[in-house]
């Protein structure tokens, strides 16, 4: 049996506005194991940001336990969240979200400052996960001199640098054309093949179709989980 | 963490560069504020100097009776009410007193008018005095000699001139054997005495030393109190001297048990006290405008520093995406608002040392009471400054600081 990465256990999060309590995701429990290839999809309204933000530790549960490779995520403090989402999570989001005065090189040096790593050690590595999406020859580019498609890649990068447990890309393709989308999504297969596990939050049937796994919210609950038989495959 | 700070430095140089401004604009408050800092003491640091300037052209090992006293603390009318100082109670004194080294009577006669070469200058004093007046001070000659006690137990007529005299009267020109006239009488010029006038006597270069044997033929030496300067030396002490000669004018001048000093005994430490209270007000002045400067300085870096943290509400929920702890981020703002009041305390510097260099410079020439202004800003305050812009950085920056680590970061990611 695999090793399990996130096991949730009857979650929810309810949100107060004003004097009204809004529940935004309800009873959720779900188990995601090493090297998963998992789309999470619900329209909007669904609690799809609500559950990402959880399981990116972002955000933590009103009720319900969250183990993440055997932590307990409530109990912790904003620091412990912090050195979790440092060590273990990888964020790739719809707007790229790069640092907009640093280089590419920089932005992917980022996660390893805060995990206090000598700046050779850190050149060295984010070189690598530079190379890894295919753009050692933007390293000194700044994100206003790359194209979409590339800024997604430095994301990647970013996301990658760290070696993360999860990869957690949220609407990845949304600010994409159809065929950069696409080579983004290769990415994305290529490093599930390498043993990575990978989460992608989308609303696009056709973004969904190429995990293996899809996991369905609808009004905070969890509509349908199931394995994906008709898995798109690009390479 | 030294890499962090690093970091935040080298962000902050970004952030400022990107928006010089108002950063400028922000940081004004400081500068002014650092600026008053940096005035205040200078112009402290000029008063010091002028202060032991004083102290060595009067002596400090020197003790002056007089009827009127230095500091002006004493009752006026009552001071003006004493009596005089007369010869005979001088010359009782010199012979009387065990401890001092020298007494020497003197006697002032004011706004005397000079004449050379068919000019006349006015406004100088001349000063009648005994020979051992050349062992104070005022014995450092430029060139020339001071009268000897043989000139000066005869009346001979010859003048020692204080420096501005010289240099009015002569602009240069060799004066030694030159004959002027004070009142009417004929004078050889022996001596120039060496520039000595601070802020605090900038009257003593206008002084011309005769014998004062011929002063009493003059201007006769009964209309005027005298001022007996008494030379401790430098191996006795100050103390006992005081002590001895309070007690002997007290018996020449026939004083009761219990009647007050008639008399005042004037010495350098008397400058202290005037000094105390200019340096007093120079402080309280000081500290009002810099705190008033500080606390609207703080409040608009403190403005600035709110308006960096919401405009970069996406970058910092970026950071905390990607892992930044609290720590990181709210180093990262008080670094970039300290290095802002850094910048403000270089510019404060440079604009401070260039007012001190002209003022110094050109001042003095028209206002000669300002000559104790120093043209270089002293070294300490260069480091005052530093430390003082960094404290004020770090205090306008706390609250936007924490302001900003407390950022939900999935609000500060969603804000655009």
């Amino acid at each position: 049996m695999s090793e399990t990465i996130i096991d949730i256990q009857n979650i929810s999060k309810v949100y107060e506005m004003g004097s009204q309590k809004v529940h935004a995701i309800r009873d959720i429990s779900l188990n995601i194991n090493k090297n998963e290839y998992v789309a999470l999809m619900g329209p909007s309204g669904s609690g799809k940001s609500t559950l990402m933000n959880i399981l990116g530790c972002l955000d933590t549960p009103t009720t319900g336990i969250y183990n993440f490779t055997g932590t307990n995520v409530r109990s912790l403090n904003d620091n412990q969240l912090a050195e979790i989402r440092n060590r273990e999570i990888g964020f790739v989001f719809q707007t790229f979200n790069l640092l907009p005065r640093a280089t590419a090189l920089k932005n992917i040096e980022l996660p390893l400052v805060y995990s206090g790593i000598r700046k050779a050690e850190r050149t060295e590595r984010a070189e690598n996960a530079l190379k890894s999406v295919g753009l050692d020859d933007r390293m000194g580019h700044k994100p206003n001199e790359l194209s979409g498609g590339q800024r997604q890649r430095v994301a990647i990068a970013r996301a990658l640098v760290t070696s993360p447990s999860i990869i957690l890309a949220d609407e990845p393709t949304g600010n994409l054309d159809t065929k950069t989308g696409n080579d983004i999504m290769k990415l994305f297969e290529n490093l599930w093949k390498n043993g990575n596990t990978i989460i992608i939050v989308t609303h696009e049937e056709e973004i969904a179709l190429h995990a293996k796994r899809i996991i369905r919210l609808r009004d905070g609950v969890v509509e349908s989980d199931e394995i994906n038989e008709n898995q798109v495959k690009l390479s | 963490m030294l890499y962090e700070l690093k970091e935040s430095i080298k962000l902050s140089m970004e952030a400022l560069n990107s928006n010089k401004l108002r950063a400028f604009l922000a940081s004004l408050g400081v500068v002014i504020g650092i600026s008053i800092v940096i005035m205040m003491g200078w112009l402290l640091g000029g008063l010091d100097k002028a202060m032991q300037d004083t102290f060595s052209i009067i002596g400090t090992d020197m003790l002056f009776v007089d009827k009127w006293d230095w500091t002006g603390n004493s009752n006026w009318r009552d001071t003006r009410n004493r009596k005089d100082i007369t010869l005979n109670q001088a010359e009782l004194l010199k012979d009387l007193h065990g401890t001092a080294e020298y007494v020497i009577p003197s006697i002032n006669q004011w706004g005397t008018t000079i004449k050379y070469d068919g000019e006349t200058y006015q406004g100088m004093t001349t000063v009648g005095t005994t020979a051992e007046n050349a062992m104070t001070p005022v014995g450092n000659l430029l060139m020339g000699r001071y009268f000897n006690e043989f000139e000066e137990k005869y009346g001979s007529n010859v003048i020692v001139l204080g420096h501005m005299v010289y240099s009015t009267v002569f602009r240069g020109e060799n004066p030694i054997g030159e004959t002027v006239k004070l009142n009417g009488r004929p004078f050889r010029v022996i001596g120039v005495v060496k520039k000595r006038g601070t802020m605090f006597f900038d009257f003593i270069d206008r002084q011309m030393f005769i014998p004062l044997k011929k002063y009493a033929a003059i201007w006769s030496v009964n209309k005027r109190s005298m001022s007996i300067g008494i030379k401790a030396g430098l191996d006795n002490d100050l103390d006992e001297v005081r002590t001895e000669t309070i007690g002997l004018m007290r018996i020449i001048r026939n004083l009761g048990p219990n009647e007050p000093n008639d008399f005042s005994i004037n010495e350098t430490k008397a400058f202290e006290k005037s000094i105390e209270s200019i340096r007093l007000t120079v402080y309280t002045v000081g500290i009002v405008m810099t705190s008033l400067s500080f606390i609207v300085g703080i409040i608009g870096i403190m403005n600035i520093m709110f308006v960096t943290v919401t405009e970069r509400t996406k970058e910092i929920g970026i950071r905390k995406s990607l892992g930044a702890k609290k720590r990181s981020i709210w180093t990262q703002f008080l670094v970039e608002s300290a290095f802002l009041c850094l910048i403000g305390a270089v510019f404060s510097l440079i604009i401070c040392s260039g007012i001190a260099y002209l003022a110094a410079t050109y001042l003095p020439e028209y206002f000669p009471e300002l000559s104790f202004l120093l043209p270089t800003l002293p070294t300490e305050l260069f480091v005052i400054a530093a430390i003082v812009s960094i404290v004020v950085g770090l205090l306008a920056g706390i609250i936007p600081a924490i302001r900003a680590s407390n950022l939900d970061p999935v609000e500060a990611l969603r804000y655009d």
